[in-house]
């Protein structure tokens, strides 16, 4: 018992120094960090508003004309008065149903389906190729078809938002699946785990940053995908919202709807980004520091 | 001599690379009794880890057997724990959450599995760190959690691969005074696989050297050293003359495997 005491002590001693030694940094490093922070929203504020600052002079003295560039002030005033009127949100919220509904179902789809198709080599082999086909074709072509097969209402939108976004999702799921570093499989075998056990605690985990990767890269495709199905055919929505306002000659609502649009964007693609940040911490350990 | 715990027979394994046969392990028997600590050391590429792989039945032999307590071994199970050169942690799994694998895959309630696994990662000098992941550690308390797991595991045989091979020489000194401690208090059956031949002498009661393609056994050497060991112990006469030996054993089987090797990429540009 004495030796090892012995042992232990320098040990211990050095992992007390170092904790304390690390704390003290963390505290520099995490106010460096803020500041850090802070300093970068204030660059993006700045940039933000030299962006509509020079939109807005743009459109008043160099365009000067509200039907190819309508300013950024006369677009807000457009965004309070449909959204007096109801109007605006009655679009926001159609969008959203079918945005929604495509994207949810997509990610079922394709994380349910990226596992089927890494059940064994001969499934993956059939639908390989297949899979590479659907996901270079531009599904988005294919609009005008839904609708006539799927009519005019929420279906046809929901056919192509879910096609738009369903091959990223099973693609990342099929690659995290099969990227399973082999060592982890062999310690959980080691420790006696069974084939259904192996899959549950280390391959699905193993799989999960991919899989969230490939829902924040189908987000972008996923919106496109309500604008185009919109344009094709809708009663309401962003998208029929920009092809009336182009039809109209009201430039501003189309500017309106596109903004809209792009917010929501950048908040799924931050969303998914704090999910990972969350679910995979490990994978930002190089870029934290 | 008291039944052995663990008893290898006769153990071969050949692998087919293309239409060549190539014999990895050949013939090894060991008998190892409850409480002993054999180390295997051999020249590189000698099937020292194939070795390993199939006393825990992560392969199968091509012959012989292995058993504990008389009982034959064909797969991994609770029996023996297996700690890999490569820690082999689940990044997204904390310290706590890693050690406890083993019993959590056995099916043992988690609060129980839990407390023990506490015990253990304190054992390894690891208190206070459970809730920490993977990445937050260096490679020398990477290397403690991987031990503490397999502790987990709550088998009487320890099977060690080369654990402390990618740890600088000051920690890797560390932990072979802590691995003999822990072996101590935990009364492990251990048979570890070391290209450190001072590790072998120091932590073992007996050393087996393997010759060079294929693994056969060449000699063992008893290690009559007084226990418990200091590290102090590491510069005495009697230690030198103990890694003097085995050295010399190794040497020429180095010597051969590196013209083995010379030979093989030789003929496969030919």
């Amino acid at each position: 018992m004495q030796d090892s005491a012995r042992n232990l002590l320098p040990a211990a001693d050095l992992s007390v120094k170092a904790i304390s030694v690390a704390g003290k940094t963390k505290a520099k490093r995490r106010r460096r960090r803020i500041i850090g922070h802070s300093l970068d929203l204030w660059r993006s504020a700045f940039s933000f508003f030299v962006f509509f600052a020079v939109w807005e002079l743009a459109a008043r003295y160099w365009v000067a004309n509200p039907l190819f560039l309508a300013p950024p002030s006369e677009v807000a005033v457009r965004a309070v008065e449909l959204w007096n009127t109801g109007e605006l949100q009655k679009h926001m919220w159609v969008s959203f149903q079918e945005f929604i509904c495509g994207f949810v179902l997509a990610s079922v789809a394709g994380i349910a389906g990226g596992v089927v198709l890494t059940q064994s080599k001969a499934v993956r082999g059939f639908f390989d190729p297949l899979v590479s086909l659907a996901y270079s074709m531009p599904v988005i072509a294919l609009g005008p078809l839904f609708i006539l097969w799927l009519g005019i209402g929420i279906a046809s939108k929901i056919a192509v938002i879910f096609l738009a976004s369903l091959f990223p999702i099973l693609i990342n799921t099929m690659a995290g699946l099969t990227a399973t570093d082999r060592h982890l499989i062999e310690v959980a075998h080691s420790l006696d785990a069974s084939p259904g056990q192996i899959y549950r605690k280390v391959r699905l985990p193993s799989a999960l940053p991919y899989i969230i990767a490939g829902l924040r890269l189908s987000v972008a495709r996923a919106l496109v995908g309500v604008v185009v199905a919109e344009l094709f055919g809708a009663r309401a929505g962003l998208g029929y919202m920009i092809m009336s306002a182009t039809l109209g000659f009201d430039t501003a609502s189309l500017f309106l709807a596109v903004i809209i649009l792009a917010l929501a964007g950048v908040l799924c693609v931050e969303f998914f980004k704090y999910l990972e940040s969350r679910l995979a911490p490990w994978r930002f350990q190089n870029t934290e520091d | 001599m008291p039944a052995p715990k663990l008893q290898v027979d006769k153990l071969s394994k050949s692998f087919w690379k293309g239409d060549d046969e190539i014999v990895a392990v050949e013939d090894l028997s060991l008998k190892i009794a409850e409480g002993e600590f054999v180390s295997v050391v051999g020249a590189s590429g000698c099937g020292k880890t194939t070795f390993l792989r199939l006393i825990d039945g992560l392969i199968k032999p091509t012959s012989g057997t292995v058993s504990i307590d008389g009982r034959q071994v064909n797969k991994p199970g609770p029996d023996i724990a297996f700690v890999f050169q490569n820690d082999g942690l689940m990044p997204w799994r904390t310290v706590i959450r890693n050690t406890i694998l083993g019993p959590e895959i056995q099916g043992t309630t988690a609060e129980a599995a839990r407390r023990a696994g506490m015990d253990f990662l304190r054992m390894v000098g690891l208190g206070g760190f459970e809730n920490h992941y993977p990445h937050e550690l260096s490679g020398g308390m990477r290397q403690r959690v991987n031990l503490a797991r397999e502790l987990s595991v709550g088998a009487d045989v320890l099977l060690m691969d080369e654990p402390f091979a990618a740890l600088d020489a000051q920690t890797r000194e560390i932990m072979q005074a802590e691995l003999m401690r822990i072996c101590r208090e935990t009364q492990k059956t251990v048979v570890l696989v070391t290209h450190q031949i001072d590790e072998a002498v120091y932590l073992s009661d007996r050393v087996v050297v393997l010759t060079a393609r294929p693994g056969r056994f060449k000699q063992e050497i008893i290690i009559d050293l007084p226990r418990p060991r200091d590290l102090a112990l590491k510069r005495t006469a009697a230690f030198v003359g103990y890694t003097d030996k085995i050295w010399h054993l190794i040497e020429e089987e180095v010597r051969e495997g590196i013209r083995l090797e010379a030979r093989n990429i030789a003929t496969a540009h030919a």
